[in-house]
């Protein structure tokens, strides 16, 4: 009969070991992703306003998550993150690849959202009101393990 | 589309003079008993600018708009409005130059000119006018607005007649749930004396500011569509005040950030808007001029005071226009 040396069997289930606690590891932290993220969820509310304003006009999330507009005005606005129906030179600005947003005009008390999947900073505006400035800021950040529900929202 | 008869407004601009009555420059100066500056404003009215030119138009039949009429629509369906609110208007240094060079002084004060002597200085330059009037930044917003013009420009240029047409209809709410409502136009201002009206509707031109083509205390603005006429003001349904003077205006944006009126250099362009003015005076038809009087609007203002003019601006429209 054979005879194994037992400091190789030793080192395989060690080896062993380590692998699985890897894989282990590595499937916990999917999970936790999967489960933290959720674009269905909205992690910020922008209110549009009689005088004009998003607000808060900057919003700051995590890659994947999902914000919503609300117009709390007694004004028709739009919330528009598209360069190409712009008329003013930098009203909308996106990251390189990034889908252009557009959510038509609104009347009041109606809402919108758009998940933001491509982290970098956007600018928006409102298309009746470009002419006076009416401009808002999504940054949406890298995914990081350690820190991956957080939200600020800057007013 | 409604068919206006071809209408005479007699006066029309020399009475627009009357907006003195609301910056308050004139009938202080009037009731001071200075008979010098009445004698000069009467005899500013005498020699309207345009007096000359409508001599020659007045007996012509209403010459046709190079290319043909124009047909206008313009609606706003949902959404509300700017009601535009008494203030002092900040002076364009483009407009009214310098106190050392002075501009806009031309014509009638008070219409396409503004009078050195209600022009705020500091430091050399003009700040802003020293009464309020209806072409300043305070503002409220009301919801509801609505609005809806059928138009056609016909007509190139003033003369006795005019073969121009409108309709037009606005309305929104305010907080309690009011409607207030202006309808126009029984009556289209044919010609102007201190500026042209082309017929009562006009297109693709230039307006305001340095243009002298209506008010300077407005910016310099390419004006897509605008007519003068007769209407009424109505408050929930009832007719307030009748005959008023009507004048609209479809033009590049001239607001910027707070809403507040823009100097000529800071005009956007590529955004349109459509301004409302119901300014307050009264056509006296026998004498064909006008007199000061207050719009009876309906609507108070926080002092318990009621807004003596509409201006009010529309920023959710569809906008249409074909040649006949």
């Amino acid at each position: 009969m054979q005879k194994y040396n037992p400091y190789i069997i030793s080192l395989l289930f060690v080896l062993s070991f380590l692998l699985l606690a890897f894989t282990l590891h590595y499937h916990a932290g999917s999970a936790i992703n999967t489960q933290q993220i959720d674009s269905t969820e909205i992690a910020a509310t922008v209110e549009m306003t009689n005088t004009m304003k998003f607000n808060p006009d900057t919003v700051i999330i995590k890659n994947g998550q999902t914000v919503q507009w609300k117009n709390s005005s007694l004004l028709a606005h739009s919330v528009t993150g598209d360069p190409s129906q712009a008329t003013i030179k930098g009203s909308a600005t996106l990251p390189k690849g990034a889908d252009s947003f557009d959510s038509g005009m609104m009347d009041p008390d109606q809402t919108y959202q758009h998940t933001f999947s491509l982290p970098g900073t956007y600018q928006y505006f409102c298309i009746p009101h470009e002419g006076a400035k009416m401009y808002g800021w999504i940054i949406v950040e890298e995914l990081s393990k350690n820190n991956h529900t957080s939200k600020i929202i800057i007013k | 589309m409604n068919k206006i008869k071809n209408t005479f407004i007699p006066g029309i601009m020399t009475s627009l003079l009357i907006i003195l009555g609301i910056i308050g420059w004139a009938q202080p100066a009037q009731a001071q008993g200075n008979p010098d500056e009445a004698q000069k404003m009467k005899m500013l009215q005498e020699m309207a600018p345009y007096k000359g030119y409508l001599k020659a138009h007045m007996n012509i039949p209403p010459q046709e708009l190079l290319g043909g009429p124009l047909e206008v629509e313009i609606t706003q369906k949902s959404g509300g409005v700017f009601v535009i609110l008494p203030s002092k208007r900040k002076l364009d240094p483009y407009v009214f130059g310098t106190p050392q060079v002075p501009r806009a002084l031309a014509g009638t004060p008070g219409i396409n000119g503004l009078p050195p002597g209600v022009r705020g200085i500091n430091n050399g330059q003009y700040t802003e006018m020293e009464k309020p009037s209806p072409f300043g930044d305070k503002n409220i917003v009301m919801g509801n607005g609505k609005l809806d013009i059928k138009a056609v420009d016909a007509t190139a240029t003033d003369a006795g007649k005019t073969n121009d047409e409108i309709k037009f209809m606005a309305s929104w709410q305010d907080k309690q749930g009011n409607t207030y409502e202006v309808r126009c136009c029984g009556m289209l201002a044919a010609h102007g004396v201190e500026y042209p009206t082309f017929g009562g509707v006009v297109t693709n031109t230039v307006m305001h500011g340095s243009s002298r083509i209506g008010t300077a205390l407005m910016p310099t603005m390419y004006t897509y569509f605008a007519f003068w006429g007769m209407g009424e003001i109505r408050k929930n349904g009832d007719v307030l005040d009748k005959p008023r003077l009507v004048h609209g205006m479809l033009t590049e944006y001239v607001r910027k950030k707070d809403y507040e009126l823009a100097f000529d250099d800071e005009v956007t362009p590529t955004r349109k808007h459509f301004h409302l003015m119901v300014p307050p005076m009264r056509p006296e038809m026998k004498e064909q001029k006008f007199v000061h009087e207050d719009v009876k609007t309906g609507f108070k203002l926080p002092n318990g005071m009621e807004l003596p003019f509409w201006h009010v601006m529309f920023e959710n429209l569809e906008i249409d226009a074909d040649r006949r």
